[in-house]
């Protein structure tokens, strides 16, 4: 063998290993649904009026709700004055709300900020202890609460397992709801890229910065591959453009989105922030075994 | 008086039976908790405080180290440096506390290895901070954070003068210069970079806290001195006990007029809801108060 055909036979060896390891599914079970189901709503402003909004919203769904721990997961991560950074308190209470009237057994607001340790301070500033004083509404620390070892069910970060919250693997019926937002590393942060706030800082950091080595979209496909959300209710009704999730400037898109499947959810918002969902690694992957990312597989409800 | 004895009480009562506290509802020991915890019974002689420590002896890592909670893998974090201000605090073998400390001489941020660093100056430069300037990270093979670099900087700081390496030394030298680094531009800390793509983040109360304690000693500092101004002026409009109680500490080793005030918030956040608190904001409390009545307060070092 000349050095010729050593270079050539290399290059093919080599060629074949990489498709071969990028073709080797990374999943252990597929969980999208043949066909995903989406609601838009109109809303120009945050105030008790949501309530009736979201409850009708959620009627549309047919939701089987009656009897099950409901655990609604929004997106607080700092508190900065005049930013939207954060899922507005008034539809956390009102998707509370909505979950009650639809026969929850118990509904649980549960977070676990990335930034910031005092997760008391962060409840106040963002007015969220005065809606879930006034609703009756339990609140967990996911930051804090018992874990469990939890083998992750896809291995695209190559974490393996990851420390859940005993309060998450408990809950029945996972509603995520996020601000919509742009991110300067995963380009979007939305239903997807919320469920990093179940990784519990107490183990993992504030932030979790091992998420972040192990590759953001790795493992946002991680994570909603072992604990996917069955439900998603985002807030745009001012959503953040620019430069998210912290420091981008407040887009007014005036809607709330209600899904049944966290893909289709993130891709339809990402269409709507002018964004292609294929460009999107983690929406392009999860495409493909977690929820529906095209458009002629999701229905929109009225 | 009176209200540190009923927190301890409280803490005392909340104790797992087989030693140590959990966070929230949990069954688990967490290490943080306990250290928190440990420190708030201060001397107060009793089961709780016995079985605290060995729970600590027994769960250190063969490294050294200290896991994030008992049954947690065994590969240490961040908590080393508080088991071994608490432990020092508890007067308790110092064999095992030296191995801690070597742990944490040993573990450093990953922009302290000459490949990140490099990265870091000429390739990823969204994130604007000084890589030759490193402390700690939460985790090992992550970058260095504010709150576990100025808890190991403490933990350090408390090593006797007769046990103060070289090594040592360099590191408090390397740790200071990384939170002096990663200031806020309106003063204190954030969890990490003061400034991130170009925009400017704003201070925490509990991170500004710890870091001022990590620097005792240095209030000529621009970035400390900046640090205090912020730190008494959020404490003004501050609703969490947990985030004053750390004010309240870090005020009150600086010796700061502020401190009074603070605390006095902190009595008023915590008068009607103290038995609800969780274990960290209570032992917090609990530690700030019992310094204001003159006691020992497990985070000063020797300046």
């Amino acid at each position: 063998m000349n050095r010729r055909d050593w270079l050539v036979a290399s290059a093919a060896v080599t060629g074949s290993a990489v498709t071969m390891r990028f073709q080797k599914r990374k999943y252990v079970r597929g969980l999208r649904p043949k066909r995903s189901r989406i609601a838009i709503l109109r809303a120009d402003q945050y105030s008790d009026k949501l309530d009736e909004l979201v409850y009708d919203g959620l009627l549309l769904f047919n939701l089987d709700i009656r009897g099950k721990s409901v655990l609604l997961k929004p997106n607080l991560v700092e508190y900065i004055p005049g930013k939207p950074v954060n899922t507005d308190a008034y539809l956390i209470g009102a998707a509370a709300e909505g979950f009650l009237r639809l026969g929850a057994a118990s509904v649980t607001v549960a977070e676990g900020p990335g930034h910031h340790r005092d997760t008391d301070f962060l409840l106040y500033k963002t007015d969220l202890t005065d809606q879930l004083a006034r609703r009756k509404i339990q609140f967990v620390d996911l930051n804090r609460d018992e874990l469990i070892k939890t083998k992750l069910e896809a291995s695209y970060s190559g974490l393996g397992h990851l420390w859940l919250p005993r309060t998450v693997l408990a809950a029945d019926f996972i509603v995520s709801m996020p601000k919509v937002k742009t991110h300067h590393w995963a380009r979007v942060t939305l239903s997807m890229k919320n469920m990093f706030g179940l990784v519990p800082g107490s183990r993992y950091g504030w932030p979790k910065n091992i998420l972040h080595w192990a590759g953001i979209h790795e493992s946002i496909l991680d994570i909603c591959a072992t604990v996917r959300p069955r439900f998603v209710i985002a807030d745009g009704i001012v959503a953040m453009d620019g430069d998210g999730p912290l420091n981008g400037a407040p887009r007014h898109l005036k809607t709330i989105l209600l899904a049944d499947d966290p893909v289709a959810a993130d891709s339809t918002l990402a269409r709507l922030m002018g964004f292609r969902p294929e460009g999107v690694m983690h929406l392009r992957e999860a495409g493909r075994f977690i929820g529906n990312l095209l458009p002629s597989a999701i229905s929109q409800l009225e | 008086m009176e209200l540190v004895r009923e927190i301890q009480s409280e803490i005392e009562k909340r104790s797992l039976s087989g030693g140590g506290w959990a966070s929230g509802d949990g069954r688990r020991a967490g290490i943080e908790t306990t250290c928190y915890a440990l420190m708030a019974l201060r001397d107060r002689p009793g089961r709780a405080r016995d079985t605290a420590i060995d729970l600590l002896l027994r769960t250190q890592n063969p490294d050294g180290s200290w896991p994030a909670f008992e049954g947690d893998d065994r590969e240490g974090c961040w908590t080393t440096s508080l088991v071994v201000i608490a432990l020092r605090f508890a007067r308790s073998p110092a064999a095992l506390v030296e191995k801690g400390v070597r742990w944490l001489l040993n573990n450093k941020g990953r922009e302290g290895h000459w490949f990140w660093n490099w990265k870091f100056r000429t390739a990823d430069r969204a994130v604007q901070f000084d890589p030759d300037k490193y402390g700690w990270p939460w985790f090992p093979g992550t970058v260095s954070w504010v709150i576990p670099t100025a808890f190991s900087l403490i933990a350090l700081r408390k090593s006797p003068p007769c046990c103060r390496t070289e090594s040592i030394v360099h590191r408090i030298q390397l740790g200071t210069e990384m939170l002096r680094d990663r200031v806020c531009p309106s003063g204190g800390w954030n969890a990490g970079n003061g400034v991130v793509f170009g925009a400017a983040l704003n201070a925490h109360i509990d991170t500004t806290a710890i870091a001022l304690l990590a620097l005792a000693g240095d209030n000529g500092q621009a970035s400390s001195s900046r640090a205090l101004e912020w730190l008494r002026a959020a404490c003004v409009e501050c609703p969490s006990a947990y985030g004053l109680a750390w004010a309240a500490i870090a005020l009150a080793i600086r010796q700061d007029a502020a401190a009074g005030l603070c605390l006095a918030h902190l009595r008023a956040a915590l008068s009607a809801t103290h038995t609800l608190a969780n274990i960290e904001t209570l032992s917090l409390a609990a530690i700030a108060i019992s310094d204001a009545e003159g006691n020992a307060n497990p985070f000063h070092v020797e300046i």
